[in-house]
């Protein structure tokens, strides 16, 4: 996608996505033949399993490795379990990928009632045992930290990165739902002082108002919506002395929530915001787990050998490699490229340009940075170029002249610094 | 079942400017084309001949360095082309041909290859080659012994050396306006002011090469000379004589603003300029060379890694969320 101006004497300005007045109506998908989920844990061996092949499961029910699991996924589908196998997601995360064959009773699914009976007692363990795989990601663990409690919740309901618009869609359609998630996350705190602030696109400010939390607006200029920004520009320095006083929520999650609790159910359907690969736009609703060629189908869009398929937004999303890859519960935007929109990395050296350091968000001194990246010194790296300021916005490689994968490079350091260190400490 | 279908797989981001190196460099190329032609017709056939010879041989350097150094051959980006079109810009037009070999060698070999070629260059390879070709013959570089021959319809001597040598009087001898349209003895390309005025600003609005360089470069030029005509009008001639002859333009636009050898933060680009400015100024009045320009900007590529650490505090992230 090519997007420099003609005119170059400043750098180049991107803007988020703004959703119109009359937001379009999702259509929906519902997976065909089989749905995979990803439980974010090893798959070992040894271990004795409760799911099997063959194992029926209900929709709602909760699948678990083995008894001791800390995590879980949430079965949006009944019908019965086709594979247990091990995943390899981004960045060596070891996972375990569960296939079940959805079984057709459309009409009405038989529907596992154990969160239906949980749901009276909302509190968090409640939302930690059922609702961490809802559509939008809610990650209830920072909440649950004792020693250094979390004093501001960030409901984001500005989309963190381009063409993406599911989080808007949720702040204009849904604000009841976005109210009844903001009680919920008020009584999962209990009674402590927290503060809630929700970040939405300036001109939805209005629309955002009855959700019962501060509402402000931010700038539609990239990066400005990362959430690390937004805590940066809205929390202030100040405020973050203390390591992860800030909990994020995306507004798709905190109107999932909402619904889990009223309705005593868990909700399945992500929305999606799918651009094809003439730009267009459209919102799908889809359960967690439906294969991305179901969606394909429905929206009646092609893809040939070459072409890339993108889970997330064009700067910080993720490049699939197989249309069976199923929509995961932060899958926020579906992005086609045709084969002839690529622009592929080069293995060119840094000509010290400076478009980087002109762009940067954090001022990180990307032209030095590059060079310690480059020849493998990422503890050099951290300790002269401010690798850790990088808040992962892509910025500096879309601008890049030579253009050196940077982000990827940046983000092969911090992985490698940090197994360098959780070895440090197994060694200690 | 697999799947057969294979998808295009890659690291985030998925959109690019679509800028590249050798399209800057084709830029830069075309630009200097006016001050090429120009050249041709100032000085006829001969500028013509050392600009090939100069191009062509920069480019079978880096090929050939490229092949012996088991490098992917990179003559195809633009930048040696480049350098040997700028470095013949810098020549008179009669230079023998083996100068300009010996300066395209410099230029390609010495002054970027062995350091790793592109982008690791600490000096900009024209800026050392000419000063390595005027300090070991400077016989052939001496615009007035070399263009002895040519009839000229304006004043034919070389500005800068009719300041050096006669004192400030001598530069009533030639207008601005004149200078700007390229009524001077010089170099092939350096002589037409307003050609390159246009080519570089044609440069900043597309962004090839940063503004904050050039501006500042020649700021410090006309601050500068303009302290020094303050001071002893009689001996050293005023701000614009120095801006619009010798390398001062080309040296604001086409050699101070290599990208590798110059400072890429704000407040740094200014200072790495406005000293250029002042150090170029300093050199034709007080030293002993005729001209200021290459030597001034050996020295700021010399001290622009430490300019350049003149930077804003990055925001520190101070908060790891799962």
């Amino acid at each position: 996608m090519i997007n420099r101006s003609f005119f170059g004497i400043a750098p180049p300005k991107l803007t988020y996505e703004t959703i119109s007045d009359e937001p379009p109506k999702p259509v929906s998908v519902f997976p065909k033949e089989k749905v995979t989920l990803f439980i974010n844990e090893p798959l070992e061996k040894a271990a004795k399993l409760l799911i099997q092949t063959g194992t029926r499961v209900s929709a709602g029910q909760k699948l678990q490795l083995t008894t001791d699991s800390k995590t879980y996924v949430v079965s949006p589908v009944s019908g019965s379990i086709d594979a247990v196998t091990p995943f390899t997601g981004v960045m060596e995360k070891q996972m375990t990928s569960v296939v079940i064959r959805v079984e057709k009773d459309e009409g009405d699914p038989e529907v596992d009632g154990a969160f239906e009976a949980a749901a009276k007692t909302p509190g968090l363990e409640t939302a930690r045992d059922f609702l961490s795989g809802l559509p939008g990601a809610p990650d209830f663990s920072a909440l649950a930290r004792s020693d250094d409690p979390v004093k501001t919740i960030l409901i984001m309901g500005a989309d963190n990165d381009l063409m993406t618009i599911t989080n808007q869609f949720v702040v204009r359609t849904e604000g009841g739902a976005i109210k009844d998630g903001v009680d919920a996350l008020r009584r999962i705190t209990g009674g402590r002082n927290v503060n809630m602030i929700m970040a939405v696109p300036s001109n939805l400010v209005q629309a955002a108002g009855a959700a019962g939390v501060a509402v402000k607006g931010v700038s539609n200029l990239f990066p400005h919506a990362n959430p690390e920004m937004i805590a940066l520009g809205f929390v202030g320095p100040e405020a973050l002395g203390h390591k992860d006083s800030v909990a994020f929520f995306t507004a798709e999650a905190v109107a999932r929530i909402g619904q889990a609790f009223k309705k005593g159910k868990v909700p399945f359907e992500k929305l999606i915001t799918f651009v094809g690969k003439d730009g267009s736009k459209k919102i799908v609703s889809a359960p967690v787990g439906t294969p991305v060629k179901d969606i394909l189908e429905k929206v009646g869009a092609t893809v040939k050998d070459g072409d890339r398929i993108i889970f997330g937004g064009p700067m910080t999303g993720v490049s699939i490699y197989s249309i069976d890859h199923p929509v995961e519960p932060d899958t926020d935007a579906i992005i086609i490229q045709d084969k002839s929109q690529i622009i592929p990395s080069e293995d060119l050296a840094c000509i010290n340009c400076g478009q980087c350091v002109r762009v940067c968000p954090t001022h990180v001194p990307v032209n030095v940075l590059i060079r310690y990246l480059d020849a493998g010194e990422y503890e050099q790296a951290a300790e002269q170029a401010e690798l850790d300021a990088c808040i992962e916005c892509g910025y500096c490689t879309y601008v890049c002249e030579s253009r050196i994968p940077i982000f990827q490079h940046i983000r092969l350091a911090k992985h490698a610094l940090k197994r360098m260190k959780a070895a440090e400490e197994n060694n200690a | 079942m697999p799947n057969r279908m294979k998808l295009t797989v890659s690291h985030a981001p998925f959109w690019h400017t679509g800028s590249s190196t050798s399209v800057k460099y084709y830029h830069i190329i075309a630009v200097a084309m006016i001050s090429v032609i120009f050249g041709f017709l100032q000085y006829g056939i001969p500028a013509i001949a050392v600009i090939a010879l100069s191009v062509g041989s920069a480019m079978i350097w880096e090929a050939g360095f490229n092949y012996l150094a088991k490098r992917p051959n990179t003559i195809h980006d633009g930048n040696a082309a480049l350098i040997g079109l700028i470095l013949a810009m810098l020549l008179p037009a009669v230079t023998p041909w083996w100068v300009v070999i010996t300066g395209t060698f410099v230029a390609i070999v010495i002054g970027k290859q062995i350091y790793g070629g592109l982008g690791a260059n600490p000096f900009n390879p024209v800026v050392v080659a000419y000063a390595i070709l005027i300090l070991s013959w400077p016989v052939y570089l001496n615009y007035n012994a070399a263009l002895v021959d040519y009839v000229f319809s304006f004043n034919p001597v070389y500005p800068m050396a009719a300041v050096k040598f006669q004192g400030a009087a001598a530069a009533e001898n030639f207008s601005i306006i004149g200078m700007l349209m390229g009524q001077q003895v010089g170099g092939i390309g350096t002589g037409f002011g307003l050609g390159l005025i246009i080519g570089g600003a044609y440069l900043i609005a597309r962004g090839f090469i940063r503004w904050e360089i050039t501006v500042s470069f020649l700021a410090g030029i006309f601050a500068t000379a303009f302290l020094f005509n303050l001071s002893n009008p009689e001996l050293y001639a005023g701000p614009g004589f120095h801006l619009f002859t010798g390398m001062s333009l080309i040296g604001a636009i086409f050699l101070a603003t290599e990208d590798s050898s110059s400072p890429v933060n704000f407040i740094p680009m200014l200072i790495y300029g406005a000293l250029g400015g002042v150090l170029t100024v300093l050199i034709r009045n007080l030293g002993v060379h005729v001209d200021g320009v290459i030597f001034a900007i050996l020295i700021i590529s010399l001290v622009n890694p430490i300019v350049d650490k003149i930077r804003p505090k990055a925001k520190r992230r101070v908060m790891n969320y799962a």
